[in-house]
């Protein structure tokens, strides 16, 4: 018989997500866990980057010369986040002009090596240079969200370079490419347990509860007649039983004020805006909750053939890219740009809306945008677009204009730095950008 | 020689001159085995030997050690040896402390030191020499040797001494606290329910040590694990009962990319090529939507639209949707249509059907009709996998996904195995409600628990019961009280109490009912059955008649599956298969259908070993095997056609037992080469039970890279390892490795290697000279009681839980003994290991302070 569940995305997922570490509890028991983590009193900064491929129409994305920001029509969506923007210019990734390597170069800034084959190495990337420091105190170093399904891809996914190069964002080492999750259900799943709506999952925390008070019984009786050794390894059990219902106690409480009812997806939403959203809504959770502190997005894949009916892009977004200076193309470029940024927007504003300590969570965050190439029509490795929001950035409403040609991993060094990891390099950097 | 060696040092001189004596100071050569009991004092006994080589060593003229010199080996040897010594004193002597002294203590190891009288006083250092005297792996290849029959006889006395001893003073071990891995968790499930559970989406992955994912020592219980298994218990009890307000959800099973799809995959209708074949559990009578997609190249398109193909939907074999995609009209719309992702979108949409399924398992399979030969349309195919090329939009579709969403509109909760198991009795009125209860949940409890279930455990599973019933029905009641019977640690963990009667340190016999759970988690991964229970529990397990009989009964069971996947799936490392992708650019023609063959062949293998009762020697030696057509290509049998396994004759010397197996061979290379070192490795620790220790620090890069692929992996292995310090161990690891060069990275085989004739000769740690894998397994089968010892040790570590360590060994010895008046029998070690002390008796907790 050929039967086999063997290549479950879940568990390609569990591997990215480090789940030896711990795993979620129930969405409800969320801000109870929360409590129990740092307080406001040292809010904790967390770090998210989001990947567009193929570029922007760069001039209708960066913003002129000169004091203080102005919204070019890409940007206009992040225009009532103004405060919280900074758009970084002139930046350039190293490689050649190509979509895996626009995409692994990006938070790596290193130059993938050269081949179809399982060989590959590339370098480690910003996010999990920062997860390795923060990313140790919550259940998921990390999470890694896209939209596109390939994790089937394999062999050469762009000439002479691997689909590794272009299925992630994020790599744990050169040679430890981390998947992404495609599905919003399994993310939840991971994060939260078990699947259902919110009130049935209160509704089952409440009967978790009286099932662990029960347990406790049967435990105290297996230790009878056990050895030093072994009755400790139940002590530390029976103390779990008193820790997780301590926590479903005051999720109780919290429940009534404070609850993101965020029902369980059925799996990937047919529309791409919801299906975007829903990832993003699902970061927001994880931040809130404190699952975790890092996640990567990426919110299409290099050479992505997919359309955007909802907004009526019914061209493919790789052979758009390629608009040959076609003025019609040229224009539903911009249009899908703006579109990809009003997505993002709207989850920078719901950061924004949610409290978290002493501000909200927009607050203690440094946020990402960009592509890892600037003109898709040319592949072309800068000047590329990207811009960051959060609190982490210290102030926003700025257009910080570096020097031409300055290699992105200058960038990443001053951003990792903001999150109190000092690292002499990253990939190819030759210094660093003043992010004041 | 040893000049030569001296040449090229630049470190330690001390280190080389030991080097040069083939000594290794300080490096145990099992490390994990304890440190402690080899520090020995200054040890008085040396042998005249050691001077004079240390002098050969000193005239060469490079060492400026001379303070190394002082002590006990500038000093001529001072005679204390008794006048009837024992045979072990003047062969230690003669033959190790040229090493193994005080002074140099190579391998961690002094045996200058120890009393060769008392042989239990120092029964964890004589039991590393018996080892390493049995596999002919000391004194190292170069040094002065004895002559075979003195060595048996010293290693004789020495067993003897080692087991006289454990006989007066048995030492049973102590396993920790056990808890069910994941393994074991989802069998007991299926045997408690009827029910198939996903257990890798439940629970989080358990560590490993000694080899095997079920060492009570590290099986810990992180305080997620507990919230994971309360979870675990309400999802599984839901599904169990079926819960009328199950959640609606997607469930997706990929395809690999790597499976070929051209040919028919077993288990799907006759007649059929590629796609999957899936056991899904429907929660619910209700509505699903079945959902297939397609194959899309890595630019996006839709691969195989050129032609017409028919997909068909089945469940339990019965089609439920055939739809036709490709031909003219897709395949105009592909090139009309720059929107390749729509049109994929379109031809996927006819891969769907929702239907009504009657809750419960079901095969639902999905696949394409095959073509006959003479409307055959695949293009000329360079490799045997049919989705090499992954921009290739021609040639055949493949299936990519098939997703089951569900369940809708649902209108009970069926007729299901799991719910015949669960409601032993179904209540005519609210009034023999309570009674059924408890007959339900008392005969769940007593398998779950696997022990009778006192009256007060089971009011507490009644206030579950009561609980649910008040808020709902019947149903509700049970799968409430279910949940918590699967969260009880009474479940979960497998506990052994100390009998209050016996003293503190000293050992006890298990309680049959404590017994009864050893073999069946031993034998099955799993909970015991109703039968065992009832014999444990009548006081006759002890029988020896009685117990045979179990163990016999327990092997012939289906059951006893596990003891492959799990037991020879880890000592075998036939799991790390199915994480491995040899470089596609070597080997193109690997695919995911040759992966799965490779594993499938030596399970079946090592299950008919097992089921028929064989001498376990004929896993190297066995002259038949399993293959399908896809195999049987590779391993260049004529004459095998369809997905089907069978047994076939092998008449090839090359190909018999576990060398020839392509799993085996492909578990023990490197993605793109054979690693010699990792075979030699794999055959130390797995059939001589002799590991070697890690590498050093700072080993040098393998010499890689297009400038190297003109040399074979002999060749630039031999330059890797120059290094005399590298060279020490790889002399053992090595030749073992080489003998089976003619086999490559997946197992096939060949006769050159990047244009260099194969050399598959070499000498062996024990000076045998092998030429090929036929030399090397006639080598290893010249000591049967080596192989045969190491496989009771791995499967007394897999049976008991529990790191084997130096005062197990009389008891594996005593198995050995016994299986060897049973020529060697799978069934004799198994009731050799159930029958021995290690598995019968634990020892008591020290007194606590």
């Amino acid at each position: 018989m050929f039967i086999t569940k063997m290549s479950l995305p879940r568990r390609t997922f569990l591997r990215g997500v480090g789940v030896s570490m711990a795993l979620p509890l129930l969405e409800a028991m969320v801000p109870a866990f929360t409590a129990t983590a740092k307080t406001a009193a040292n809010p904790r900064l967390r770090f998210g980057a989001v990947y567009v491929p193929h570029g922007a129409i760069m001039d209708q994305w960066t913003p002129p010369a000169g004091d203080g920001l102005t919204f070019t029509p890409i940007l206009k969506p992040l225009e009532p986040l103004r405060d919280q923007v900074s758009v970084i210019s002139n930046l350039f990734r190293a490689g050649e002009a190509d979509h895996a390597v626009s995409v692994a170069a990006w938070l790596s800034s290193a130059v993938p090596k050269r081949t179809e084959a399982e060989d590959v190495r590339l370098g480690v990337t910003l996010d999990q240079i920062i997860a390795k420091e923060i990313g140790r105190e919550t259940p998921f170093p990390s999470l890694e969200l896209a939209t596109e399904d390939f994790t089937g891809y394999v062999g050469g996914c762009s000439p002479g370079y691997s689909c590794a190069y272009m299925n992630t964002l994020a790599w744990a080492d050169p040679t430890t490419p981390l998947p992404m999750e495609i599905n919003p259900r399994v993310v939840f799943e991971r994060l939260f347990g078990r699947a259902g709506t919110a009130a049935q999952r209160v509704a089952r925390m409440e009967r978790n509860r009286s099932v662990l008070d029960s347990i406790r019984e049967d435990a105290r009786e297996l230790q009878n007649g056990l050895g030093a050794a072994d009755r400790a390894r139940l002590d530390g059990y029976l103390d779990d039983i008193r820790e997780i219902e301590r926590r479903i106690q005051q999720t109780e409480v919290k429940n009534k004020t404070h609850v993101t009812s965020l029902d369980t997806p059925l799996g990937v939403p047919d529309v791409y805006g919801d299906h975007a959203g829903l990832m993003f809504d699902l970061a927001t959770v994880a931040y809130q909750a404190d699952l975790t502190r890092v996640f990567t997005f990426m919110m299409a894949r290099e050479a992505s053939f997919k359309t955007y009916p909802e907004v009526e892009i019914t061209i493919p977004h790789h052979p758009l890219s390629h608009h040959g200076n076609n003025p019609t193309l040229i224009s539903t470029h911009a249009k899908l740009n703006t579109y990809h940024a009003s997505l993002f927007s709207k989850f920078v504003a719901k950061l924004r809306a949610t409290p978290d300590g002493d501000g909200s969570l927009l607050d203690h965050s440094l946020i990402l945008y960009g592509s890892g190439m600037s003109n898709g029509n040319a592949h072309s490795a800068g000047p590329l677009p990207l811009l960051a929001v959060g609190g982490g950035m210290g102030k926003g409403d700025r257009h910080i204009q570096t020097a031409a040609k300055t290699p992105l991993g200058n960038m990443w060094v001053s951003v990792a730095e903001k999150f109190g990891v000092e690292v002499k390099s990253i990939g190819g950097s030759n210094g660093k950008v003043d992010l004041g | 020689m040893r000049k030569e060696v001296f040449a090229v040092l630049r470190c330690s001189a001390l280190l080389y001159a030991i080097q040069a004596l083939g000594c290794r100071p300080g490096v145990s050569p099992e490390p994990r085995r304890s440190k402690n009991a080899e520090k020995s004092t200054e040890g008085t006994f040396v042998h005249r030997h050691v001077t004079k080589i240390w002098l050969v060593a000193l005239t060469s003229g490079l060492l400026a050690w001379s303070s190394a010199l002082n002590g006990p080996y500038a000093a001529p040897l001072q005679t204390a040896v008794p006048p009837a010594a024992p045979p072990a004193r003047a062969f230690v002597n003669q033959y190790c402390v040229t090493c193994h002294n005080t002074r140099l203590k190579t391998g961690d190891l002094a045996l200058d030191a120890i009393d060769p009288v008392n042989v239990a006083a120092n029964a964890e250092i004589w039991e590393k020499v018996v080892r390493k005297l049995r596999t002919g792996a000391m004194p190292p290849l170069g040094a002065r040797r004895s002559d075979e029959a003195t060595s048996k006889h010293v290693v004789d006395w020495l067993e003897t001494e080692l087991d006289r001893s454990a006989a007066s003073n048995p030492n049973p071990g102590r396993p920790a606290l056990h808890r069910l891995n994941r393994a074991e968790y989802a069998n007991a499930i299926r045997d408690l329910l009827d029910l198939d559970v996903d257990v890798a989406s439940l629970l989080p992955p358990d560590d490993a040590a000694y080899g095997f994912d079920n060492i009570a020592d590290v099986l810990g219980v992180p305080p997620v694990l507990l919230e994971r298994y309360v979870d675990a218990a309400a999802e599984i009890s839901e599904l169990a009962v079926g819960a009328p307000d199950i959640p609606s959800g997607a469930e997706t099973y990929r395809v690999r990319q790597d499976l070929s799809q051209d040919r028919h995959i077993e288990g799907l209708p006759m007649g059929t090529v590629g796609g999957l074949l899936v056991r899904h559990t429907f929660p619910l009578d209700a509505e699903y939507v079945l959902q297939a997609k397609l194959y899309r190249t890595n630019v996006g398109t839709m691969r195989g639209l050129a032609y017409e193909h028919d997909v068909e939907i089945t469940v339990d074999g019965k089609r439920v949707q055939l739809a036709r995609i490709g031909g003219d009209a897709d395949l105009r719309a592909l090139f009309k249509n720059e929107n390749t992702t729509a049109l994929g979108d379109q031809v996927d949409a006819r891969l769907q059907v929702r239907l009504r399924v009657p809750a419960g398992p079901h095969a639902v399979g999905v696949s394409f009709l095959a073509k006959s030969a003479s409307a055959d349309t695949r293009q000329l195919q360079a490799f045997i996998r049919s989705s090499s090329d992954t921009y290739d939009w021609g040639g055949d579709p493949h299936i990519d996904t098939f997703t089951i969403t569900g369940p809708f509109n649902a209108t009970g909760s069926g007729d299901t195995p799991a719910r015949r198991r669960i409601f032993a009795c179904r209540p005519a009125t609210e009034t023999a409600e309570s009674a059924c209860a408890r007959t339900i949940l008392s005969t769940l409890a007593h398998r779950a628990y696997r022990q009778p279930v006192p009256e007060k455990d089971l009011q507490r599973l009644l206030t579950f019961y009561q609980a649910g019933r008040r808020d709902g029905t019947f149903d509700a009641g049970i799968q409430s009280a279910l949940q918590r019977i699967l969260a009880s640690p009474k479940f979960v963990f497998r506990a052994e109490r100390d009998p209050a009667n016996v003293t503190p340190g000293t050992p006890y016999r298990l309680s049959d009912l404590e017994l009864a759970s050893r073999i069946s988690f031993f034998l099955w991964s799993s909970i015991p059955d109703d039968e065992l229970l009832k014999v444990a529990e009548q006081g006759k397990l002890g029988t020896p008649a009685v117990l045979a009989q179990q163990v016999r009964r327990m092997l012939a069971d289906r059951k006893s599956g596990a003891l492959v996947s799990n037991f020879g799936g880890q000592w075998l490392q036939l799991r790390n298969l199915r994480n491995m992708t040899p470089n596609s650019e070597e080997f193109p023609d690997f695919d995911d259908n040759l992966r799965q063959a490779f594993q499938r062949e030596t399970e079946m293998f090592f299950e008919s070993i097992m089921r028929e009762d064989h001498n376990v020697l004929d896993l190297l030696s066995a002259d038949y095997t399993f293959v399908n057509e896809r195999l049987a290509r590779h391993y260049g049998l004529p004459g095998i056609y369809g997905s089907q396994f069978r047994r076939v004759t092998v008449a090839d010397e090359t190909r018999k037992g576990l060398f020839g197996k392509g799993a085996v061979l492909m578990v023990t290379s490197h993605v793109d080469r054979t690693s010699p070192v990792a075979r030699g490795k794999w055959i130390l620790q797995n059939l001589m039970g002799t590991p070697p220790p890690p590498p050093i620090p700072d080993v040098p890069p393998f010499p890689e890279g297009e400038a190297q692929k003109s040399r074979s992996v002999r060749e630039r292995m031999e330059q890797h390892r120059a290094n005399p310090v590298c060279a020490n161990c790889h002399r053992v690891m090595d030749p073992l490795g080489f003998a089976l060069e003619n086999f490559d990275a997946v197992g096939a085989w060949r006769t050159r290697d990047g244009g260099t004739p194969i050399d598959p000769t070499g000498q062996l740690a024990d000076g045998t000279s092998v030429d090929g894998v036929v030399m090397l397994r006639q080598a290893l089968l010249k000591r049967p009681e080596v192989l045969v010892t190491t496989l009771t040790e791995k499967l007394m570590t897999y049976g008991v839980g529990r790191g084997v360590s130096y005062y197990d060994m009389p008891a594996v010895r005593a198995v050995v003994r016994d299986a060897a008046r049973n020529n060697y029998r799978f069934s004799s070690l198994i009731l050799g290991i159930v029958n021995s002390q290690p598995f019968r008796m634990r020892m008591k907790a020290p007194v606590e302070n």
